[in-house]
């Protein structure tokens, strides 16, 4: 049996703690600010995270994309040659080799270009039109609210319609006090008919987002930009079992054509690991340079501990000439670090969480239940391994040399 | 009640054998305790006294079990402590020893009450007997009223008598005392020694103290004289 009790040892160890109430605070600073951060910094991946998965999301499900350049390196990161600098676009002779060989699929070439709107209202420059077909706004839900008009058909791509459908915020911006659909805007001198507004995705930190964009029918976008290029397809697979065979395919068929660096097949499955293999490791080297102040904090809790225990000495000396054996001087004295430590590392969750609600305002920031009790698993043990020293130092004091101690 | 008659008749609580203890400091060494043997029976009211640096405090420190001898025997209850290990010497210190300082080393900002259960934490004796006994003992020195008083708001004779009610609290076989007058005015002093007495002659208990001040050690039922780290004389 443990002699004290661990109720009475935390007792008298809370009791001396107290007693030097700023002595403590300013002890358990270094782990307020190292589990502080810490908390932060993995909200922050963790939200970052979350939201790349939710954008993700919204690409739709079961889709195969292809897309000219290398996107992905042999590790399942970015590639880091050919990234933006797209050297091939695809053609309507590829599109149409896709649409002869690949069964049960449905194809949607995207071909986008930037452009400035104008309503009777507003102007938006350099907003993105995407050119695509029907099945593009149907598999990807675009326009789904009630009255907030409809998706293009392809009978409507096929005529060259002068239709658009707006992206959410580009329709507040160009008519902020009334309904966007059946009006007109004008695209380089030409006028649209609005026929629908995309539904909100949601906000987006720094990037564009699919609410900034407009879609119009592949042709009518293909004249705007003066290319008949394909800039990207989205295939549909029939179903998720499907996607592996689908893209196999469409990487024979394209091999056929080009050599294997000039294009990618990818689902957005590949897209999201990636990035969030990015988001990862930026998010373990930050937390990792934010536990460096944790390390700092234990050696502020040690030096303190160390001054107790010179403080103490007598108490120390009186404590074992009445009976306390080495090792119930010595957990009293781990305890204590422990105490200041956890403390530390209480406070700090605290403002961490209070600190990531706080960002979640303006940036999707979320605390794990796990980034908590790793926080305050690492503060008890740096308790533990710098309140070792100075409590072995405290035990082993001879009682009558303490007790002479002035 | 034990009277000091009857220790011919009765087995020592305590015995040291042949105990020379000494320091080496560099080259030098220092002998503060050379061949010394005595017994300590049941109820004594014993007396150590001698001129300082006659090593009166190290025999004080190796009958307390808070040093050990360089070389010889000391035997508690007939039993050989010298290869006990740490944690074991703990415990008979904490049980069959009551310890009263000089300073009285109660811990400071901490109440009269807390300070006599001080002990109790490192014992056996079950949690919900701990708070009467504290109680009981406080009485008996005639703290009653001054349980949750920390030390700074103690006189000095009344702190003693915390400490007092503190190496009771174990109910030890021997109390061992170092100048337990030494930092108080004689009249705390002499209510201190009447104590010792009444502890003595009224419950049978075995006292040892150390004074330096010859008319109090003559208090005693016995005097044990050291000089230059030898006993010179009992009486």
């Amino acid at each position: 049996m443990l002699k004290p009790s661990l109720n009475d040892l935390l007792k008298s160890s809370f009791k001396s703690i107290l007693k030097n109430k700023s002595r403590t605070i300013l002890t358990s600073l270094g782990i307020i600010i190292g589990v502080t951060s810490v908390i932060l910094l993995t909200s922050i991946g963790n939200g970052l995270k979350n939201y790349v998965t939710d954008q993700f999301e919204t690409l739709g499900a079961n889709s195969v994309f292809v897309s000219p350049g290398k996107i992905f390196n042999d590790n399942g990161g970015f590639s880091s040659s050919s990234m933006g600098s797209m050297v091939l676009t695809f053609t309507q002779k590829d599109y149409n080799l896709l649409r002869r060989k690949l069964k049960n699929v449905e194809i949607m070439p995207v071909n986008a270009t930037y452009v400035d709107i104008k309503s009777n209202y507003d102007i938006k420059k350099g907003i993105e039109i995407d050119g695509t077909n029907e099945e593009y706004g149907k598999n990807n839900n675009i326009v789904t609210s009630k009255g907030s008009g409809r998706w293009f058909t392809n009978e409507e791509n096929s005529k060259k319609a002068p239709v658009i459908v707006l992206g959410y915020k580009v329709a507040q911006t160009l008519f902020p006090k009334s309904e966007a659909v059946g009006k007109k805007v004008i695209i380089k001198g030409k006028t649209f008919k609005v026929i629908g507004v995309a539904d909100q995705k949601g906000s987006s930190f720094g990037g564009p987002s699919v609410d900034d964009t407009v879609y119009a029918p592949f042709s009518v976008v293909s004249d705007l930009s003066g290319k008949e290029d394909i800039n990207m397809f989205s295939v549909k697979s029939p179903n998720k079992d499907s996607i592996e065979s689908t893209k196999k395919e469409i990487t024979k068929i394209f091999l056929e054509k080009y050599d294997k660096d000039a294009f990618s097949v990818f689902d957005s499955s590949q897209l999201l690991s990636s990035i969030n293999s990015i988001i990862n490791v930026l998010t373990i080297a930050l937390t990792g340079i934010a536990a460096i102040s944790l390390v700092v904090g234990g050696v502020g809790i040690m030096n303190i501990m160390l001054v107790s225990v010179t403080e103490r000495t007598r108490e120390i000396g009186l404590r074992k000439a009445i009976g306390a054996y080495p090792r119930a001087i010595l957990i009293q004295f781990l305890i204590e670090a422990v105490i200041l430590s956890c403390f530390g590392g209480f406070v700090g969750v605290v403002l961490g969480s209070l600190g990531t609600l706080a960002i979640s305002n303006f940036f999707p920031a979320k605390v794990t239940i796990s980034s908590v009790v790793v926080a305050f698993g690492v503060s008890s043990a740096v308790g533990i391994i710098f309140g070792v020293a100075p409590a072995r130092k405290a035990s082993k004091l001879s009682p009558i040399e303490a007790l002479r101690y002035e | 009640m034990i009277k000091s008659s009857s220790k011919n008749n009765s087995k020592p609580v305590l015995e040291l054998k042949n105990i020379t203890k000494s320091y080496i400091t560099g080259t030098n060494s220092f002998t503060a305790l050379n061949n010394v043997s005595l017994k300590i029976f049941p109820g004594e009211f014993v007396s150590i006294t001698g001129p300082s640096g006659s090593g009166k405090s190290t025999l004080m420190h190796i009958v307390g079990l808070l040093d050990n001898p360089t070389s010889g025997e000391v035997l508690l209850n007939g039993r050989d402590i010298s290869k006990l290990k740490e944690h074991q010497l703990a415990q008979i210190r904490n049980v069959t020893l009551g310890f009263v300082f000089q300073q009285f080393n109660l811990l400071a900002k901490t109440s009269s009450l807390e300070n006599v259960l001080l002990p109790l934490l490192y014992s056996d004796v079950p949690k919900k007997n701990r708070h009467q006994i504290g109680v009981d003992l406080l009485t008996k020195v005639g703290l009653q009223d001054k349980m949750v008083n920390t030390p700074a708001q103690l006189s000095g004779g009344q702190q003693q008598r915390v400490a007092i009610a503190r190496a009771l609290v174990n109910n030890p076989q021997i109390i061992l005392a170092d100048e337990p007058t030494g930092n108080l005015d004689s009249k705390s002093g002499v209510e201190i020694m009447n104590f010792f007495h009444q502890l003595n002659e009224k419950e049978g208990r075995t006292i040892v103290f150390v004074t330096h001040d010859m008319e109090l050690a003559n208090q005693a039922n016995r005097t044990i004289i050291i000089k230059d780290g030898k006993v010179t004389e009992e009486k």
